[in-house]
């Protein structure tokens, strides 16, 4: 075990955590001290260092005694149930009242404890996935969604985690568990942020979620951290028959951000599309991991993920098809498109395909580049500077998956940030505005 | 897809004999005192014995790997025997007509012509025997032209500069674990130098055959073309059919100095186990090359054999403008396990490279594409274009794609595409409608799909390509 190993271990006995917890938690101390810590040679690591992470000695709790940060973090302008988190703590004041079927895992009463005990650490392979482990070890609070047969969340629920710097550098853990009855239908926002000023703690994410037959889950994760923020995440997700898992991603800042998309096709006729972006600056380390598993036959799958790596930035991309020998007429797809901007960015993708079955349809396709070269001859033949048709033509690569986000609130809060991003570059692009 | 295709019989693998031919074979075992065996038994010189006990050290300290996408017991090394020779060999025959005509007798059943005024005489060919190179046709001739083609124990003792330059110089010693135990008990292989502005007159090919019972075979080719000069070379290899595994550890090394071109096309047919899974070579091979400025590599292989295969022939793309090509079909059926692929590293500017790879997976085989396309900070305006399909044959057979895409240049372009499907009905319909029988269609529907790299062989090569694949596959259809 390495010291950090050691020292998250040792956070965990800081807390006073439910005793209906304490399985989960001790399950994922053992599968955290018995992991090997990953290094260059782990195929699943191996373009990314966690020796930022590894710095950090004195592991110790984040706290929400600073709730002013959330004010300076904009929010998505949504008529949604609100549910704040700073530093890994809920904020109750800052917070919607809960709605029905949304509970705290501290909160949860008699009905909701054997809910969670049945799903939370089941969905995530916590022997796979190292980070997860370490959630199960730190499993004290969290959300619990549970949406009834039939029903629909009214609102949107729109959780936002806010970090901000401590004095020390400090530790926040979150965790999420949606649970999707039979025909049920929720749509679910997960916004991580931060406030501008530089950071120092490390975010440990993990959102599980089970969709029933029939039912429908819109999901987002918006990734918009300050620079030096460490951030490992994921989402796993169940898909049982007829089941529709749609997914948007987005991920900007962080000098090591590591996320995790795991969907399991477990009932026939699932479909999933999952939409991402990843916009790495200066020196941040963006790294996407998805993995696909169709088990059973007839389900549908679709990825397009698209980057811009500019700076000394680095991107990973790793997107995995496994279409397991029983899983015939499969249709898999995945796209992956990335635009190198600067001589010193650095992108790495791996789309895998492991196929057992013979009647499928699967493709893949990855490609790097730069911006073409007769789109920009194009527009500066109409006047338009080669850094504004630089930035046009950036921003227009990722519009592309920003116009297909069914909710407007959402393309309304990114679209002014990314253009100013890729404006930053050109200086004087204020006065674009993209429509 | 339909029972009567499935219902086609598996015809024999044809190479599948024994030679009673009397061998002199090391007993098992690899230790030191067996790589100074064959350096003392090839009267190598002191840097070769040297060089190869480094590669021997080296490769003690190393691990097998086991990243490859495919499964086997683990190989022990001291239950295979390093080296063995025909007897007749040891009286180092001068011509042909001293040559043990059972020796002859098995190339002639194989159908590789070492009789200088046979049908295919275009092509010159170096036959490797187990651990010896047999015969080399046509050495007069081209050395007229300045080419120098001749076994590799030879080139030690008659061109030892170039073999002390060259040697190693593009796959070290310690590059992976088979490059490191090749390098230490490395038996024969061919050596072939092109000068300078010279177009090599004829096919140069070399054709591999194991022979005697649990040997292990390490051949060692190296190529180097010189300033403007061109070669094609090709290889072919086979093994009897036992029930044991037999091990294959080549290296091959290819040097193309500036506007060299060097064209290397293989057809792998090594043993690949009976219908059960049993027996078959396991196919461990380190190929690259390396291409300075303005020249051109490519690589063309047909892998048809073996019962695991493990093969990445390579490109570093070190000079400006050189080329790198790759263009494979990797088939496997019954048991066969194939993890192959290719790596094009691109240093300098304006680099290209192609690489075309078609994976069919038959029976309850599995086929893996693994590559890498790494563009380097330096590799300004560089380009690759990747193309990997694959054919699934039945429900029981796997088809996998590993591609590892890097680039730290803005100015690289990449483009990666990978499709998998299956022989459908409709088309096998279509066929049959026309009047094909089931066979036919099915072969012409691979062929089909396999066309773009067959195009690259020469002709020779494509007509056994096509031919072996319609072996390969039969009664795997299903």
């Amino acid at each position: 075990m390495t010291d950090f190993q050691q020292s998250a271990l040792q956070l965990a006995n800081k807390q006073q955590a439910a005793t209906w917890l304490q399985p989960l938690r001790e399950q994922g101390a053992a599968n955290w001290s018995a992991a090997s810590w990953p290094g260059r040679k782990t195929e699943a690591w191996k373009y990314i260092s966690l020796a930022p992470l590894q710095q950090q000695s004195n592991l110790r709790w984040g706290t929400d005694a600073d709730d002013s940060a959330v004010d300076s973090v904009e929010q998505v302008e949504l008529d949604a149930t609100c549910l704040v988190f700073v530093n890994g703590r809920f904020n109750a004041a800052r917070s919607s009242a809960l709605p029905a079927g949304v509970v705290r895992f501290s909160d949860a009463n008699a009905e909701q404890q054997p809910l969670i005990q049945q799903h939370l650490g089941k969905v995530v392979d916590s022997e796979r996935h190292l980070f997860a482990a370490l959630s199960n070890a730190w499993v004290e609070d969290g959300i619990l969604v549970y949406v009834p047969r039939n029903k629909k969340l009214d609102k949107p629920l729109y959780i936002l985690n806010v970090a901000t710097p401590e004095a020390e550098s400090a530790v926040a853990s979150q965790r999420l568990l949606v649970v999707l009855e039979e025909g049920s239908e929720a749509e679910v926002i997960e916004h991580f942020a931060s406030d501008a000023r530089e950071q120092n703690g490390f975010v440990n994410s993990l959102t599980e979620v089970v969709i029933g037959a029939n039912a429908r889950l819109q999901h987002y994760r918006i990734n918009l951290e300050e620079e030096n923020l460490l951030h490992v995440g994921g989402v796993h997700v169940d898909l049982h028959r007829d089941a529709r898992f749609h997914g948007f991603t987005l991920a900007q800042g962080s000098r090591l951000k590591r996320i995790d998309y795991q969907l399991n096709m477990r009932g026939e006729g699932a479909h999933m599309e999952l939409n991402g972006v990843y916009l790495p600056r200066n020196k941040q380390v963006i790294d996407y991991h998805t993995n696909v598993e169709h088990c059973v036959p007839n389900c549908t799958s679709n990825e397009v993920f698209r980057g811009i790596i500019g700076d000394s930035a680095k991107a990973v991309f790793n997107g995995r098809i496994h279409i397991h020998p029983k899983a015939q007429k499969t249709l898999a797809e995945l796209s992956n498109k990335n635009l190198l901007t600067s001589r010193t960015a650095e992108i790495n993708t791996k789309p895998e395909l492991e196929i057992y079955a013979d009647d499928v349809r699967c493709a893949h396709g990855a490609t790097i580049s730069q911006l073409d070269e007769t789109s920009l001859y194009y527009l500066q033949s109409r006047g338009i500077s080669a850094a504004d048709a630089t930035t046009m033509l950036s921003f227009g690569f990722i519009n592309e998956l920003l116009n297909q986000v069914p909710e407007q609130a959402i393309q309304d809060y990114l679209r002014p940030r990314l253009s100013s991003l890729f404006g930053q570059a050109s200086e004087r692009v204020g006065h674009l505005t993209y429509e | 897809m339909t029972e009567q295709v499935e219902s086609l019989i598996k015809k024999d693998y044809a190479a599948g004999f024994h030679s009673a031919i009397e061998s002199e074979t090391l007993p098992p075992g690899l230790d030191e005192d067996v790589v100074r065996f064959i350096s003392a038994k090839k009267e190598e010189p002191e840097w070769l014995l040297e060089w190869r006990l480094k590669a021997f050290r080296a490769w003690q300290e190393m691990e097998e790997p086991t990243w490859a996408h495919v499964h086997y017991p683990e190989i022990d090394f001291q239950a295979v025997s390093f080296y063995s020779a025909p007897k007749s060999m040891d009286s180092k025959p001068q011509s042909l007509d001293e040559v043990d005509p059972e020796l002859l007798a098995t190339y002639a059943k194989l159908g590789i012509p070492l009789h200088e005024q046979e049908m295919l005489a275009g092509v010159a060919v170096d036959a490797v025997f187990d651990s010896v190179s047999v015969v080399t046709t046509f050495r007069a001739k081209l050395f007229e032209a300045g080419v120098i083609f001749c076994p590799i124990s030879e080139a030690v003792h008659k061109y030892p500069e170039l073999l002390k330059k060259y040697l190693g110089s593009v796959v070290p010693q310690k590059d992976n674990y088979y490059a490191a135990l090749n390098s230490a008990v490395f038996s024969d292989g061919s050596f072939v130098y092109i000068p300078k502005g010279v177009r090599c007159p004829m096919e140069l090919s070399t054709y591999f055959r194991i022979n005697e019972m649990n040997t292990g075979q390490f051949e060692r080719t190296l190529i180097v073309a010189d300033e403007g000069s061109y070669v094609s070379y090709l290889e072919g290899c086979t093994a009897p059919m036992r029930d044991e595994n037999q091990l294959h550890a080549a290296v091959v090394e290819l040097v193309a100095l500036d506007d060299a071109q060097i064209k290397y096309s293989t057809v792998q047919n090594w043993y690949p186990g009976n219908a059960e899974g049993k027996g078959g070579i396991y196919n461990f091979v380190t190929k690259r090359g390396i291409a300075h400025t303005n020249a051109k590599i490519s690589w063309t292989q047909v892998e048809t054999g073996s019962a695991v295969t493990w093969k990445y022939p390579s490109c570093i793309l070190k000079g400006d403008n050189s080329v790198g090509e790759f263009y494979s079909v990797a088939l496997t059926n019954n048991f066969q396990q194939a993890d192959t692929g290719t790596k094009m590293i691109h240093l300098g500017k304006n680099t290209r490279s192609t690489i075309i790879a078609k994976g069919i997976s038959a029976g309850r085989s599995n086929s893996s594409y693994r590559g890498l396309v790494r563009m380097n900070p330096g590799a300004e305006g560089a380009r690759n274009f990747t193309q990997c399909d694959s054919l699934l044959i039945g429900d029981r057979c796997g088809a996998h794609t590993f591609p590892y895409i890097e680039s730290k240049n803005p100015s690289a372009v990449i483009e990666h595409e990978a499709t998998t499907s299956k022989v459908s009905d409709d088309q096998l319909f279509l066929c049959q409608q026309r009047g094909l029988d089931a066979e036919k269609a099915v072969s012409m529907i691979v062929n089909g799909f396999c066309r773009e790299v067959f195009k690259e062989l020469p002709m020779e090569f494509a007509v056994e390509a096509g031919k072996l694949l319609e072996v390969s596959l039969e009664g795997s259809v299903g």
